[in-house]
C-alpha cells in the first residue's frame, strides 16, 4: 500500500516536472532549424518525394544501418537464448478448416502487400521496416494455423545475411565513388531517374535499400517467431 | 479432387497477384506494371503451392460470372441480416431463441467451405462455430428447425447454389 502510494506520488512529481519543461516551448511556433533544409532540398538531392524516407535512408543512413544491426542482434540473441539441439513445435491441436484455408488463401496477398509497402517507400508512407513486418505477419499466420509448419531455414538465414551485407556493400560502393559511406551513387553520380521524380523508378538507391531492409526485416522477424514457438523435445535437452 | 498441373497453378497465382497489384496501385504507369509483374512472378513462385489446387480452371467464365453474381446476392442477404438483428435488439420482448444446430453441406472443396462458413457468419443471425468434414456447427439466433435437414435448408442451401458452381 505504502509502496503503491509512493510510486503514484513519484510519477505525479515526474509528470509535473516534464509538463513544466514542455510548457516553456510555445505551441505552434516555427522550431525548424535543420528541418527547413530537408524540406527545401529533398527533391533535388535525393529524388524522394517522401521526406521522411529521404532523411532515414539518405541524410541519416547510418542510423538506419544501426537500427538494422539492433534488429539483427535481437534475432541472434533470441536464437542464442533458446538454442537447443532438438526442438519442435508443441501446438496440441490443428486449426479448423476455415482457419487453415483462410491463411493459405491470404498468404500471397499479404506478401504482395508487404512488397508493395517497401518498394513504394520513397513515394508513400511506410518503407522497409513496415513492409518487412507485414511479410513476417504472413509467416506468423502460417505458424498459427498449421501444426507442422516450419520455414525453410536453408533459404531464410542466408537470405537474411545476404540482405544485410548488400546494404553495407551499397554503402561501401558509395564510399568508393563519392568519398563517404552511404553516398547515393545511383542518384548523384549516375543521375538515374532524374526525369521521373514522383514515379517508381526514382530516388536513387532508396528503393534498393528498402527492398534489402524489407527482406532482412521480414526474414528476421519470422526467424524470431520460429525460435519462440518451438520448444525442446521431451528429454532432448 | 485431383490437383492441376504446376504450371497452371503457378500461372493462376501470378494472374491473381497481378490483378491485385493493379487495384493496389490503381495506375497503369509502365514502371508500376513492370515492378508489379516482377513481384507477382516472384511471390507466385514462392506461394503457389499453398495458394491454389486447381490452377487456371478457377478462371472458367461460368465460375467468374457466378462469382460476380454472388456479390450483390450476398450483400443483399447481409443487409437484411443486419436489419433483422437490429430489429431483435430494439424489440422490447427481444424475440430470440438461440441454439446450436448442425448442418450438412454438399461442398467438398476447402475454399468453398471457407466461403460458405464466412457467408453464414455474415448473414441472418447465424455464426459458424466449427466445420468438420461436411458438417457445419452453427449458432442460430432464432432456431426454426433443429433437425439437420431442416437447418441445412434454411442456412446453407441458399448459398450453396452459387458456391457449388464457383468452387466445385
Amino acid at each position: 500500500m505504502v509502496k503503491r502510494a509512493l510510486a503514484i506520488v513519484l510519477i505525479l512529481i515526474t509528470g509535473y516536472w516534464l509538463a513544466n519543461a514542455l510548457a516553456q516551448v510555445p505551441f505552434g511556433a516555427d522550431k525548424m532549424l535543420v528541418g527547413k533544409y530537408y524540406l527545401e532540398n529533398v527533391k533535388d538531392q535525393t529524388g524522394a518525394v517522401n521526406a521522411v524516407t529521404a532523411v532515414v535512408v539518405n541524410y541519416r543512413g547510418l542510423d538506419t544501418l544501426g537500427e538494422v544491426t539492433v534488429l539483427f542482434i535481437a534475432a541472434t540473441g533470441v536464437a542464442a537464448l533458446l538454442w537447443r539441439k532438438k526442438r519442435e513445435r508443441t501446438a496440441k491441436s490443428e486449426g479448423s478448416v476455415v482457419l487453415q484455408t483462410g491463411s493459405r488463401l491470404l498468404l500471397p496477398f499479404i506478401m504482395l502487400f508487404g512488397a508493395y509497402i517497401f518498394i513504394h517507400g520513397h513515394l508513400t508512407p511506410g518503407g522497409g521496416f513496415p513492409g518487412g513486418a507485414t511479410i513476417a505477419t504472413a509467416f506468423l499466420m502460417l505458424y498459427l494455423a498449421f501444426r507442422e509448419y516450419e520455414i525453410p531455414h536453408k533459404v531464410f538465414e542466408p537470405l537474411e545475411g545476404l540482405a544485410g551485407m548488400s546494404y553495407v556493400i551499397v554503402g561501401l560502393i558509395g564510399l568508393a565513388i563519392g568519398g563517404y559511406f552511404l553516398f547515393d551513387w545511383i542518384w548523384q553520380t549516375w543521375q538515374l531517374g532524374h526525369d521521373n521524380i514522383g514515379k517508381l523508378f526514382s530516388a536513387g538507391f532508396i528503393p534498393i535499400i528498402y527492398t534489402l531492409i524489407g527482406l532482412k526485416v521480414g526474414t528476421e522477424l519470422t526467424g524470431i517467431v520460429d525460435n519462440m514457438v518451438k520448444e525442446p523435445k521431451e528429454g532432448g535437452q | 479432387m485431383e490437383k492441376a498441373s504446376k504450371i497452371s497453378r503457378y500461372l493462376y497465382t501470378v494472374i491473381v497477384l497481378f490483378v491485385i497489384w493493379l487495384f493496389l496501385t490503381s495506375s497503369l504507369d509502365p514502371q508500376e506494371l513492370t515492378i508489379g509483374l516482377l513481384f507477382s512472378i516472384i511471390i507466385g513462385a514462392l506461394t503457389y503451392e499453398v495458394f491454389t489446387e486447381r490452377g487456371l480452371a478457377n478462371l472458367h467464365p461460368r465460375r467468374i460470372a457466378y462469382a460476380i453474381a454472388y456479390i450483390p446476392y450476398f450483400l443483399w442477404a447481409m443487409i437484411m441480416a443486419n436489419l433483422d438483428v437490429a430489429y431483435r435488439v430494439l424489440h422490447p420482448k427481444r424475440p430470440i431463441n438461440p441454439g446450436i444446430v448442425e448442418c450438412k453441406t454438399v461442398l467438398k472443396n476447402n475454399a468453398g467451405k471457407l466461403a460458405l462458413a464466412n457467408s453464414i457468419t455474415l448473414t441472418p443471425g447465424t455464426i459458424t462455430l466449427d466445420v468438420k468434414g461436411d458438417r457445419y456447427f452453427i449458432h442460430w439466433i432464432d432456431v426454426k428447425d433443429a433437425s439437420v435437414e431442416g437447418a441445412s435448408d434454411n442456412i446453407t442451401r441458399p448459398f450453396e447454389k452459387f458456391l457449388k458452381v464457383i468452387f466445385e
